[in-house]
């Protein structure tokens, strides 16, 4: 080695940069999940479940057959008939205006909830994951403290002592105790994502801390969140009506579907369309959420296939 | 542990794995991961140091004053950005460009670093990026700034051969053309021949030989450069000989050898060498070694140095 080895010296016009360069079709992330999850026959029919419910809400906030209110409409506890494909309630009420009413008011306070409580856990979760120390300290003490209180017992203290039951309240509440999850989460997907070489990178060039959050740890992350929310719109679903239920949801005469199971119980043995309608809607709405979101999964993460 | 890096000049160095040139380059940018911190010591940047800098003050100079390129580009670059943004990211963290400017530079940048077709490269992801190719685009993200000095830990490790060459190639002729300093980090002894008018070797942190390339590599005076320089395979050798090897491994830092760090795996190692640390002394013409027996004396045969 008494030299520099001259065969490490390539030629000078090794590098010719050629103008008429192919770049070959370009797929974006998003156009790759959704071929994935159109494979997924299962987690297509949750889908369109989902959007039919959608669409449902959004119509019956300006047209319902019957006013949901509308006591009297024929027969109380009366069956399925032509005028009244549901039939009517123990008030003489159309059960599927208050099935369609039913629908805006889960849809409303299920994405209001993910959205709310996703705000709450991102933000939360990013600040613990990235800066850790104390804030992680602090975020992770909420995170049991709220862990070990139980959920119900959160949600009607807050509907008690605010003394409102409108449906901001309710989601307010409901957000509360389902940030838990999704703080957790990205807190650990902020965990792993600090220490990847990309973040490093961006450090040694002298990129801010907020930026590092927001454009490189954020958006890595943004897989596994889309999903945390999709599940917790079900759970929120779910929850609502148990409160409705309990008597702690949204005010008479607002139909909730839980609070037309609550009325339908009592004539279950000579009326029981009047809680079988709303449970069978329940039931296959959390359904739908819960395929589509477990196809949103495997679509947005292919490496966690089984 | 103590270096100069002149305005504009190339420093190679090099040693084996764990022996802290990693470290000694993360420190230049306080880069250091944690639990590691400076202890003691300055990093003088144009008579500033680095050591005492605020945090506002560090992220000023990453980037614009120094910037760095990593060993695997594979994973330096954030899979979920376009490669353009991420390098103009690099410009408009330092608000030296604005948005339009910054934006406008990006296309040169990518061209400078030989992307073919850059208009259209900018627009994609780093995955349709190939491994050369995103290390030029992480060199173009280092330069983005104009640093004064440019640190590339091991820039060609995960590269394949004949992209090395093209990678060294650049950073050669970036160097000559825009007065960029380098540091190059490696075990590569050819690449540094090719790169570097002067070269550091590294031992278990300490530096034990320093000086210019070819004097180095004509004449090693410490035991480890000599042993590193035989243990590469010539072209050109008209024996059939085995490779020298360095037996053993790198001392535990935690429990170091008394003595000459490398005394127990050193062929030429006399009684003192276990004894006392030799001190990083003149050997020559601007070269400086740290050993007491020095290899001139131990091929001469004559007796060691006292």
């Amino acid at each position: 080695m008494a030299t520099a080895p001259s065969t490490f010296e390539p030629g000078p016009d090794q590098f010719v940069a050629t103008d008429t360069y192919e770049v070959g079709e370009q797929v974006s992330a998003w156009q790759d999940t959704w071929r994935r999850l159109r494979r997924n026959r299962l987690a297509l029919v949750g889908m369109a479940i989902v959007i039919i419910l959608a669409l449902t809400a959004i119509v019956s906030t300006f047209w319902t057959p019957y006013e949901v209110w509308r006591q009297s409409l024929g027969p109380t506890y009366q069956g399925p008939t032509g005028k009244h494909p549901f039939g009517l309630d123990d008030s003489g009420r159309d059960i599927l205006s208050r099935l369609m009413g039913g629908a805006q008011v889960s849809m409303v306070v299920g994405v209001g909830t993910a959205t709310l409580s996703s705000i709450i856990g991102i933000v939360l979760g990013l600040l613990a994951g990235f800066y850790r120390g104390w804030v992680d300290a602090v975020v992770s003490l909420l995170i049991n403290v709220f862990y070990g209180l139980p959920d119900l017992l959160i949600v009607l203290l807050i509907v008690a002592v605010t003394q409102q039951r409108g449906l901001g309240n309710i989601i307010l509440a409901i957000s509360l105790t389902a940030w838990l999850g999704m703080a957790r989460l990205v807190r650990g997907q902020t965990l792993s994502l600090r220490e990847r070489e990309f973040v490093e990178a961006a450090r040694s060039v002298g990129t801010r801390d907020q930026w590092i959050l927001i454009r490189h740890i954020f958006p890595n992350a943004l897989g596994p969140i889309i999903v945390q929310a999709t599940f917790v719109i079900p759970a929120a679903i779910l929850f609502e009506a148990f409160l409705s239920y309990l008597g702690f949801g949204v005010k008479p005469p607002t139909p909730s579907w839980g609070a037309m199971a609550s009325d339908g119980f009592r004539s279950l043995q000579y009326a029981p369309h009047i809680i079988l309608i709303p449970a069978a809607a329940l039931c296959i709405t959390l359904m739908a959420f819960n395929f589509m979101g477990d196809g949103l999964r495997d679509a947005l993460d292919p490496r966690m296939r089984r | 542990m103590s270096f100069v890096v002149n305005k504009g000049e190339t420093l190679g160095i090099v040693g084996e794995s764990g022996c802290g040139k990693s470290v000694t380059a993360l420190s230049i940018l306080r880069l250091i991961p944690e639990p590691g911190k400076i202890v003691s010591g300055h990093i003088w940047f144009k008579d500033r140091d680095v050591a005492r800098f605020s945090p506002e003050e560090l992220r000023e100079y990453r980037g614009n004053d120094v910037s760095m390129i990593f060993q695997d580009p594979m994973t330096s670059l954030n899979p979920v950005l376009r490669v353009g943004f991420q390098i103009k990211e690099a410009m408009v963290a330092h608000e030296r460009f604005d948005n339009k400017t910054a934006d406008a530079r990006v296309v040169p940048m990518l061209q400078k670093v030989r992307i073919p077709a850059p208009k259209e490269r900018a627009k994609n992801y780093p995955h349709q990026f190939s491994g050369g190719m995103r290390q030029r685009a992480m060199i173009a993200m280092g330069l983005s700034n104009e640093p004064d000095l440019l640190i590339a830990d091991e820039p060609t490790t995960a590269l394949d051969v004949t992209v090395q060459a093209q990678i060294i190639e650049l950073l050669r002729d970036l160097n000559r053309d825009l007065g960029t300093a380098v540091v190059l980090i490696t075990h590569n002894l050819a690449v540094v021949a090719s790169l570097c008018t002067r070269v550091i070797v590294m031992y278990a942190g300490r530096i034990v030989e320093s000086g210019p390339t070819r004097q180095i590599f004509n004449s090693p005076q410490h035991p480890y450069t000599w042993s590193l320089l035989q243990s590469i395979p010539r072209i050109d050798s008209t024996q059939h000989d085995k490779l020298l090897t360095i037996s053993g491994l790198p001392p535990d830092l935690s429990n170091p050898p008394p003595g000459c760090l490398f005394h127990p795996r050193c062929r030429f190692r006399v009684d003192r060498c276990s004894k006392e640390e030799p001190p990083l002394e003149e050997v020559g013409p601007a070269q400086a070694a740290r050993c007491w027996v020095l290899m001139k004396n131990a091929l001469a045969g004559a007796e060691p140095a006292r």
